[in-house]
């Protein structure tokens, strides 16, 4: 162990080399129900070469790595140890912002840049770039992205990764090389902004789409070192808008014309407790300020952009109010309790280093998978069953829908706050999630993001994918050092 | 190398014996390709023959099929509508399998709430789009027409056309697919691998479909795609199109929520600033630069007369001297076509607004002539339905595409002046049609919401003419020389060049490449999937330690 | 022309597959999206346009020979003309049915020619129609009618019922119906009666192209010792023959009217008065020799030539023939005459009209072929909801009489001169 201290001190200097055993046990578990396990080491590396030495030393040692960029807490088991002699790969340093590129409207950063670094970089240059719904302050962007969180703005998700484009990957192997347009260029972003080169395209390069290959993997496949977004023109003016109904199933049809015609930006939906709890730290109000609201509500952001803002606003706002009407749904600016500035903070703002869905009872039980919006009810009513199945307060339970890739696909996640001192809570929290989980896969949700549990359910559904990702593991990092035993490797 | 004729039999008893055929007739229909006459030995317009040609009409027998050729040995090379010589068997004495899939034609389902459609390989886009139109969905069409495979584009092939800017990429549509392996396993990509149906082409995880698509896709090289399913757009107009006129020129009204322009530009600055202008202000339905394809030299002349049914080629030139249309050509030499839509009269007015302001800022302006009922209306029918991409050949049979290098409005920008002055320099010998320099054309975007496309010269050649041929090859030979004096990465022709090189050629050039890791992967992948190696190598890999010294390499 | 004379076109094709489809503009839904019967019907590229021209490169070059799998892939078309129409959309200057048409000649020429087509010929030669029938019977369907005999005297205009109306006695009252409106409206004509001859047309399709030499030279001259300058006539076929096929190959300048062209000039100029009501629901099938192949034929003469270095044009210009000016106009505005009658379209209408199965020889030769091409017709009939299929060719109404037969169907099929007596 001593040697592998040195050896790591050579690399990332001996302030990054960390053994204290609380920093430790940090990392040794996270908010899900993994089993903990504690690593040897978190090493803290500055830049690429650093990071490629790394990967390079632990392939020659045969040691595990686990990329971490975000600050805690995490959630998902993807930053904790499955394998003994883990070293953790903090890459929270590396927090340069590279480039903004106003024109093209492309930002490079670093790994370590976070949603509360990136936003005033960009405001500056008039920028944003779409935002997953409230995330934590120490919340890595290129993390966020990696593990293709839902962005809340559904019209500009072209594709599930965007607005990912292009990443620098140490590969497990050691190996360094760029995803992407970035693919077919000099190994060097400098010499590629030289000849005029943006990093634009994500796909590639030839017939391989390696970006695609280090999404959803939890670090599994390499180190990104950088990454390429795209970035949006911040509105000039908005509004904001909730559209209130009983039961979910009576937003899905406004909702699908909604995202048909690509009509606003943020869209989403949320249950009274998710609502509630995003607003109102203070667990005692959030409860009295859920009551208060109706079961489910759209919130949608209209914004006008760029040339003639007002005017486009107003030309939206009055299709919105058609549309509203078009369904038979009434509209408001607003509930008591849930200002204007609540909902600025949950679209444009962070949760700070509190996330809400830790506030209830200081732990939650999350599930969430994408489906169509149509099967979605369906799908909400399986989890209440089992909830029922393990008397579990139904009103406690969180939920938000998000529509993604262009109204295609839908993220709908469950939060299920517990007592994490509270042996039973904990054990009725674990049940519920093994149980919902296999009753929504044979229903046909999708776990696409399989964390835990779900990659044993899901890549035993299939054995010609889980064999195609095997192949590329094996390639890729053909010593197996990258966070080993996660997905299906 | 003889194949056994047991290897025949197994195929006829799989897929029927009356949808199986050698007759060397009918495999010269399959070999012969547009481009081959620019690659093969002796200008020959005959790629190599294929074995045979099978048409399977499912899954289970495309299946079958593979198994059938990997006993064998024998390659497999599948086609669905089979347009540029790559869609044909790769080298002689190597015995391919021509898979045509005509016989999977279906579509077999459109999601209208989910906005998705379900389809096989042999359904073209101006069909899905007929389908779709229905339902008001609308479907990308690819730069090289609706006549195209949706399967192809979105699984093994570019994906980009002129209504990528707000429709997306074929390839960042792509929903679930069906790929059956080289070896005929099947891998069901996305939801589709968790029994969740087809809506979601990534994950489980890693996204199993990045090994199959990328951003050039396995061109057949990799394996058969038999399904796919492929997100849908909005579409605000009339259920089907209501079609004017007579052939050639048919015309489309233009709805009173849509728009159809052509866009103007004093000079390359201002076109590109024009380009992002309308990517700031979330402009355009479809975006194109189109028209220029004739050459801007010409392109006035040509269009003004294909849209008179009444008049032949030979009236362009007359039309070329009149001093009229030579002041609109002027006017029309940096232009591009720009279709709008709106779901409100509001809203199309206000893009109305916008986009004179973007006129007014950038120095780019509507060009009249162009914007007229008759010429907006063949304006709007070409680019709705992109069913006159054959007028590529228009001119003499022979169309090249050079340069195409992608990247952001300036970089394109950066290589036009090159492009035009060496397409110029070229068409002196008289053996290119002689259209002007620039007859660059390409979309406002190849991705969704824009910033991202490349300009590709036509280059107009006669297949019937040695002469010509060779004339194409050098123009060919000399883009790929400035792009190198240049410094540039490049462009398309190189790729079409590479199909009459020997695979070492190839080797030895990819070898020199800033980044290899991909082509080591697509080796090391390849030898995974495809052990028997029966895809060809429009899948481009690169032997281990190719191009490094002796004593590193194996 | 030869094979030879097309090899440029064959070079040029560039194996875009347009020739299989409708004109994509025109196409409004996957069922009815296809232009091209053959390749439909028979799959492989070769049964295409773009595939035979590259059969007749293939031949040329030596590559292959003249296999029976090539010659069906040759045959068993309807030489509609869709493809070509669908090519000439974007490439303007190619000629796919005229290669197609060299083809075959030159199958003829090499004794290719299928065994299938020789009871037709054989018909042909010794009794101067397609049918199997005595020549003697050929005047049979006129007896009664008080037409003039034009072997005996003159008259300014022929009426050509053609061998199918002539012989084909459930379909012979279309021809008898066409003579009492033209003796109505006071044209003054007449009939060759047993003495017609068949205008050489079908022949000419498959191929053997010295039948309509010797029919032409027979019927011109025929009709110039009957002093006719124009013959009318009620048959597409006929039509296209006369219009196009004697222009082109025997220098006639013989004036051709079918009978849907006087019906509407006669609505136009009020000579045709329709006033009983004819309470259908009724779509129109444009044939394919009236509607994308009827187009008027300009003699020509010339070379290639090269403009701009090396864009192909004609010297002098070459006329384009792509179904823009085919006659659809006349037989619409004659059912929109008719009191009663709604007309509803089909998809597939005018130049890019779904051919009925029965030309190029299909019938004959490829029966199976030609009764699924026209029930492909009949489904999309059907699908407007049209009470009856109505078109203005003998061959075409048989096919689909036939093929309405075959599946029992109850649409009905009529000629758009049965349409027009209902009214009368």
């Amino acid at each position: 162990m001593e040697t592998k201290r040195r050896q790591l001190a050579a690399i990332v200097g001996e302030d990054n080399v960390l053994d204290d055993p609380k920093i430790l046990e940090e990392f040794s578990s996270d908010e899900s129900l993994c089993e903990p396990l504690r690593p040897w080491f978190v090493v803290r590396p500055a830049n690429e070469s650093e990071v490629q030495a790394l990967v390079k030393w632990a392939n020659t040692t045969v040691t595990p790595l686990v990329p971490v960029s975000s600050g805690a807490p995490h959630f998902y088991g993807d930053t904790v140890p499955t394998v003994a002699e883990a070293v953790i790969v903090d890459l929270s340093r590396m927090k340069e912002i590279k480039r903004i590129d106003r024109r093209n409207r492309i930002a490079v950063i670093e790994p370590g840049v976070t949603y509360s670094e990136l936003a005033p970089a960009l405001a500056r240059e008039g920028l944003r770039i779409p935002r997953p719904l409230a995330p934590r302050a120490n919340k890595s962007v290129v993390a966020s992205l990696l593990e293709r969180q839902p962005t809340t703005i559904p019209r500009l998700n072209f594709s599930l990764p965007e607005p990912l484009r292009n990443c620098g990957v140490v590969w497990g192997s050691g190996d360094l090389a760029f995803t992407g347009e970035a693919g077919n260029g000099p190994l060097n972003l400098e010499a590629q902004w030289q000849r005029g080169l943006a990093q634009v395209d994500g796909k590639g390069p030839l017939a391989t789409d390696l970006m695609r290959l280090v999404t959803g993997a939890q670090g599994s496949m390499g180190i990104v070192i950088w990454a390429s977004i795209k970035l949006e023109l911040i509105p000039t003016v908005r509004s904001y808008f909730f559209v209130p109904h009983s039961e979910l199933s009576g937003l899905v049809d406004f909702i699908y014309k909604l995202t048909k015609v690509r009509l606003g930006d943020e869209t989403l939906l949320l249950n009274r407790a998710k609502l509630a709890a995003l607003v109102e730290p203070q667990p005692a109000a959030a409860r009295k300020l859920r009551e208060a609201l109706p079961e489910w509500v759209a919130l949608v952001g209209l914004a006008g952009t760029a040339l003639f803002p007002e005017e486009r606003l107003k030309v939206q706002e009055k299709e919105f109010r058609a549309l509203v009407q078009e369904f038979r749904l009434t509209l408001c600016g607003g509930f008591a309790g849930v200002s204007r500035a609540d909902v600025v903070r949950l679209i444009d703002g962070d949760s700070g280093d509190h996330p809400p869905t830790l506030t209830a009872k200081g732990a939650s039980q999350d599930i969430f998978f994408l489906t169509t919006l149509d099967k979605a009810p369906g799908l909400i009513e399986t989890v209440r069953s089992v909830a029922a199945r393990f008397d579990y307060p139904w009103p406690d339970v969180g939920i938000y829908v998000q529509p993604q890739h262009q109204g295609v696909a839908h993220h709908v996640e469950f939060n299920f706050p517990y007592d994490p001192s509270d042996a039973k809570e904990v054990a009725k929290a674990r049940d519920i999630y093994l149980e919902a989980s296999a009753e929504l896969i044979d229903q046909g949700a999708y776990f696409s993001r399989p964390y835990g549990y779900w990659s044993e359910l899901v890549y035993q559904r299939d054995a010609s994918s889980t064999e195609i990702l095997r192949t590329v593991k094996q390639i890729v990092d053909p010593t197996n050092i990258m966070n080993p035993g996660k997905l299906c490797f | 190398m003889e194949i056994s004729r047991d290897a025949y039999r197994a195929i006829e008893d799989i897929v029927g014996t009356e949808n199986v055929t050698d007759d060397p007739a009918f495999l010269d229909s399959y070999a012969f390709e547009w481009l081959a006459e620019l690659v093969r030995p002796n200008r020959s317009h005959y790629m190599p023959r294929p074995w045979a040609v099978v048409m399977p009409a499912s899954t289970r027998e495309v299946q079958a099929v593979t198994k059938v050729c990997n006993k064998y040995k024998i390659k497999i090379k599948p086609i669905s509508t089979g347009w540029y010589h790559w869609a044909a068997p790769m080298k002689d004495n190597e015995p391919t399998v021509q898979l045509d899939l005509r016989r999977m034609n279906r579509i077999i389902d459109i999601d209208e709430k989910n906005r998705f459609a379900i389809v096989e390989p042999y359904v073209i886009c101006a069909q899905l789009q007929a389908e779709a139109m229905k339902l008001g969905l609308n479907c990308n069409i690819i730069g090289a027409g609706s006549s195209t495979s949706v399967v192809a584009s979105a699984c093994a092939y570019f994906g980009g056309g002129p209504s990528s800017h707000y429709m997306g990429n074929n390839s960042d549509n792509l929903l679930g697919q069906e790929w059956v392996t080289p070896v005929g396993k099947v891998v069901r990509t996305g939801s589709l691998s968790s029994g969740a149906g087809w809506f979601c082409s990534e994950g489980p995880g890693p996204s199993v479909r990045g090994v199959t698509r990328g951003n050039l896709g396995s061109r057949g090289g990799l394996g058969t795609y038999t399904k796919c399913a492929i997100k849908l757009a909005d579409w605000p107009g009339p259920t089907e199109f209501e079609v004017k006129g007579r052939p050639p020129g048919y015309r489309l009204p233009v709805g009173e929520n849509f728009r159809a322009y052509t866009i103007g530009a004093p000079n390359w600055d201002a076109w590109a600033n024009c380009y992002y202008a309308i990517y700031d202000n979330g402009l355009g339905y479809i975006f194109h630069r189109q028209l220029n394809l004739a050459g801007a030299n010409l392109a006035t002349a040509l269009w003004l007369t294909y849209i008179d049914p009444t008049k032949t080629l030979n009236d362009v030139e007359t039309l070329a001297k009149d001093p009229e249309i030579i002041a609109i050509n002027e006017k029309a030499r940096i232009s591009f076509q720009l279709i709008l839509a709106a779901q409100s009269v509001d809203g199309i007015q206000l893009q109305d607004k916008i986009l004179d302001q973007i006129l007014s800022q950038t120095g780019c302006y509507k060009v009249e002539r162009y914007c007229q009922q008759d010429m907006a209306e063949f304006t709007n029918m070409y680019m709705q339905r992109l069913g006159h991409k054959h007028c590529n050949f228009i001119w003499a049979g022979g169309y090249m595409g050079s340069w195409m290098q992608a990247g952001t409005p300036d970089f394109v920008k950066g290589y036009v002046p090159t492009a035009i002055k060496g397409f110029e320099e070229d068409q002196q010998s008289h053996l290119l049609v002689e259209c002007g320099g620039d007859a660059l054309m390409g979309c406002g975007s190849t991705l969704g919401g824009g910033g991202y496309f490349g300009l590709e010269q036509f280059v107009s050649y006669d297949p019937a003419s040695d002469a010509s041929i060779d004339a194409c090859i050098k123009h060919m030979e000399d883009a790929i020389a400035d792009c190198v004096a240049q410094g540039l990465p490049l462009g398309k022709e190189l790729l079409y060049l590479q199909i009459g090189w020997s695979d070492q050629r190839i080797w030895d050039g990819m070898a020199k490449a800033p980044q290899t890791f991909v082509l080591d992967f697509q080796r090391q992948f390849k030898e995974a999937v495809d052990p028997n190696s029966l895809g060809d190598r429009n899948y481009p890999w690169l032997p281990e330690k190719w191009g490094q010294a002796p004593a590193q390499a194996k | 022309m030869t094979i030879q004379d097309y090899r440029a076109d064959a070079l040029r094709c560039t194996r875009c597959a347009y020739c299989k489809w409708v004109p994509l503009d025109l196409m409004k839904s996957w069922r009815f999206s296809k232009g091209c019967p053959s390749v439909e019907y028979g799959k492989f590229h070769s049964y295409s346009a773009g595939g035979r021209l590259i059969t007749s490169l293939s031949l040329m070059d030596g590559r292959s020979t003249v296999t029976d799998k090539v010659k069906d892939s040759v045959f068993m078309c309807n030489m509609c003309g869709s493809c070509d129409v669908a090519c000439k959309v974007c490439r303007y200057d190619m000629e796919p049915l005229l290669a197609m048409h060299a083809l075959r000649a030159k199958l003829v020429e090499d004794g290719d020619l299928p065994e299938a087509f020789q009871p037709m010929l054989e018909s042909l030669r010794k009794d101067y129609n397609t049918m199997g029938e005595p020549h003697e019977r050929r005047g049979d369907w006129a007896k009664d009618l008080g037409v003039k005999d034009l072997t005996k005297t003159t008259a300014k205009y022929v009426f050509h019922a053609g061998c199918r109306y002539s012989f084909d006695g459930e379909q012979s009252e279309v021809a008898r119906t066409a003579v009492e409106i033209l003796k109505k409206a006071g044209v003054d004509f007449g009939i060759m009666g047993a003495a017609e001859s068949c205008c050489g047309g079908k022949a000419f399709s498959i191929g053997v192209d010295q039948q309509l030499h010797n029919s032409a030279d027979h019927n011109l001259a025929a009709w110039k010792k009957a002093g006719v300058d124009t013959v009318i006539t009620p048959c597409a076929d006929c039509y296209y023959a006369f219009k196009r096929l004697y222009t082109k190959h025997a220098g006639s300048t013989i004036k051709v009217v079918h009978m849907v062209e006087l019906l509407d000039q006669m609505v136009t100029d009020g000579r045709l008065k329709m006033t009983n009501p004819v309470p259908m629901k009724v779509t129109y099938h444009d044939p394919c020799h009236l509607g994308r192949q009827g187009e008027d034929y300009v003699p020509w003469d010339g070379v290639e030539k090269k403009i701009f270095g090396q864009a192909v044009v004609y010297d002098p210009p070459r006329p384009r023939y792509n179904g823009a000016f085919g006659v659809y106009d006349a037989p619409r505005n004659v059912l929109k005459a008719i009191p009663g009658v709604e007309l509803v379209e089909m998809e597939r209408i005018k130049e890019g009209a779904w051919c009925c199965g029965a030309g190029g020889g299909a019938r004959e030769a490829y029966p199976k072929f030609s009764e699924w091409t026209a029930g492909e017709r009949i489904e999309e009939a059907e699908s407007t909801g049209a009470d009856a299929l109505v078109t203005a060719c003998p061959w075409c109404e048989r096919n689909f009489i036939d093929a309405v037969r075959g599946t029992k169907g109850k649409l009905e099929v009529l000629d758009i001169l049965q349409l027009v007596a209902m009214a009368l």
